[in-house]
């Protein structure tokens, strides 16, 4: 067995039998996705109909067509409707095989309208992965044994990869002293400015003050954070996932302390897919309802 | 899932990575939903965000008076309560390079009209930078005034700044 065909092994665990928690966690994994999905859908396709006027930063297929078409006609909403009514068939298995791969381009196309302002946000992009995976494996694991363990290993994969590279980034476009308190400090006032924008107003919580008033303590924070996204590919192994996903979600924690900034949606789905969920759900469950397995 | 569609799984998640190194590397690592996550990816750049201060009742000379994050007079709005979003507000005022009428009025537009009638807001750049070797300064800089008759741009800052950009 080669290397990739072991770290194959970790992420789809070939010889476990698919179990009732299984699908039932899978179902619920997939709902999750299905809700920030519609929820994506209309909060960028309202916002993009109401607010967006011209492009400043032209993000992904933008760069080739003019994404400003959606700024009128309702297209961003119709756009909404129909990436709703897609995945919600999709979810139900009441439809074609490609139709996640149609959300999923339609879903890029909302968040290249809606992020054409400047900005490129990140927090959303889990769930892009997530809805990419279902995509892939609806096309090309469809298979009820199949589907399930492709799209929680293949997103366990892009998780651990995203988090790794996200070090590497860092080490490349700024070198090894990325961790100087400092840098922190920049950030934490950059946030400020952003809180007051937000709410009007802006305290230091105590994390902030510490990081402030100690160079060291500012430091300590960001090489931990930093060494945390270093492991983060240390996901694919099985046993190593929950105690790397626990590191993870308390860096989370921590950069919403220190600089006000909240991955909602990325927590949750570490939380959803960085523990054997199925374990506990067998535990009370020993057959699959038929539902589920008719929506697998 | 057997051993066979294990492997099977590799390979596409193989050329699925192919697919994303492709699409990010033309893209300054961003194709959504793939991005090589590198945000704070450089650290220690000056930054430049945007607020709006509530400064009615303050007089001219006090209104346009280049301030610290410390000392800024007036109070800040909230402007995710006028359905703006706080991100794109910043971009927009650090952005934009040539300061339009369209693109002046577009900011009084963007709050809605009415809140002018009696009220003066205040759109100042906020500048921030390491100062030394232990401090951040935030320089708090006066930019575009909102009233009920229109907007005023900042007599103290040169009027090329704000066409085709300028240093702040």
């Amino acid at each position: 067995m080669n290397w990739y065909e072991k770290i194959g092994h970790q992420l789809f665990e070939p010889n476990r039998d698919q179990s009732p928690g299984e699908l039932i966690f899978f179902k619920i994994f997939e709902l999750f996705v299905l809700i920030y999905t519609i929820k994506y859908a209309w909060e960028w396709g309202i916002y993009t109909e109401l607010r967006n006027t011209e492009v400043v930063l032209p993000l992904g297929i933008a760069n080739y067509i003019d994404i400003s078409i959606f700024f009128d006609w309702n297209l961003a909403l119709i756009n909404a409707a129909v990436i709703t009514l897609l995945s919600v068939i999709a979810f139900a298995r009441m439809g074609l095989n490609w139709f996640y791969m149609a959300v999923m381009v339609l879903l890029h196309i909302q968040y290249v309208a809606r992020f054409s302002q400047g900005e490129i946000p990140h927090s959303m992009n889990l769930i892009g992965m997530s809805v990419l995976c279902f995509a892939i494996g609806s096309i090309w694991f469809p298979d009820k044994k199949q589907m399930p363990r492709f799209v929680i290993g293949s997103t366990i994969f892009f998780i651990g990869l995203g988090y790794t590279s996200a070090f590497f980034a860092k080490l490349i476009g700024t070198g090894i002293n990325w961790f100087d308190g400092r840098h922190l400090w920049l950030w934490i006032s950059e946030k400020s400015i952003d809180v007051y924008s937000t709410i009007g107003y802006y305290e230091p919580n105590f994390l902030q003050e510490l990081a402030l008033n100690h160079l060291p303590v500012a430091s300590l924070i960001l090489l931990i954070g930093w060494l945390t996204e270093l492991i983060g590919f240390t996901m694919w192994w099985k046993k190593i996932r929950p105690y790397t996903t626990m590191m993870l979600i308390g860096m989370h924690v921590g950069i919403t302390l220190t600089m006000n900034i909240r991955f909602d949606a990325f927590v949750m789905q570490l939380i959803l897919i960085g523990f054997p969920w199925y374990l506990l759900i067998d535990r009370f469950v020993k057959s699959t309802p038929k539902w589920i397995e008719k929506m697998v | 899932m057997t051993e066979n569609e294990s492997k099977r799984g590799m390979k596409v998640l193989g050329v699925t990575l192919l697919i994303m190194a492709l699409l990010v590397a033309p893209h300054e690592g961003e194709f959504w939903p793939f991005s090589i996550y590198p945000m704070f990816s450089q650290a220690g750049n000056p930054w430049t965000r945007a607020m709006v201060l509530d400064v009615t009742g303050y007089d001219t000379e006090e209104i346009w008076q280049q301030r610290t994050n410390e000392d800024f007079i007036g109070d800040p709005i909230a402007v995710r309560e006028y359905g703006v979003d706080e991100i794109d507000f910043a971009n927009y005022v650090s952005k934009t390079e040539n300061w339009t009428d369209n693109r002046r009025e577009a900011l009084r537009i963007m709050f809605g009209l009415q809140n002018f009638e009696e009220n003066k807001w205040l759109v100042v750049k906020a500048h921030g930078h390491l100062a030394g070797k232990d401090s951040v300064a935030v320089d708090i800089i006066p930019w575009i005034l909102l009233t009920k008759d229109g907007t005023e741009l900042n007599p103290n800052i040169n009027a090329a700044e704000y066409m085709k950009g300028g240093d702040r």
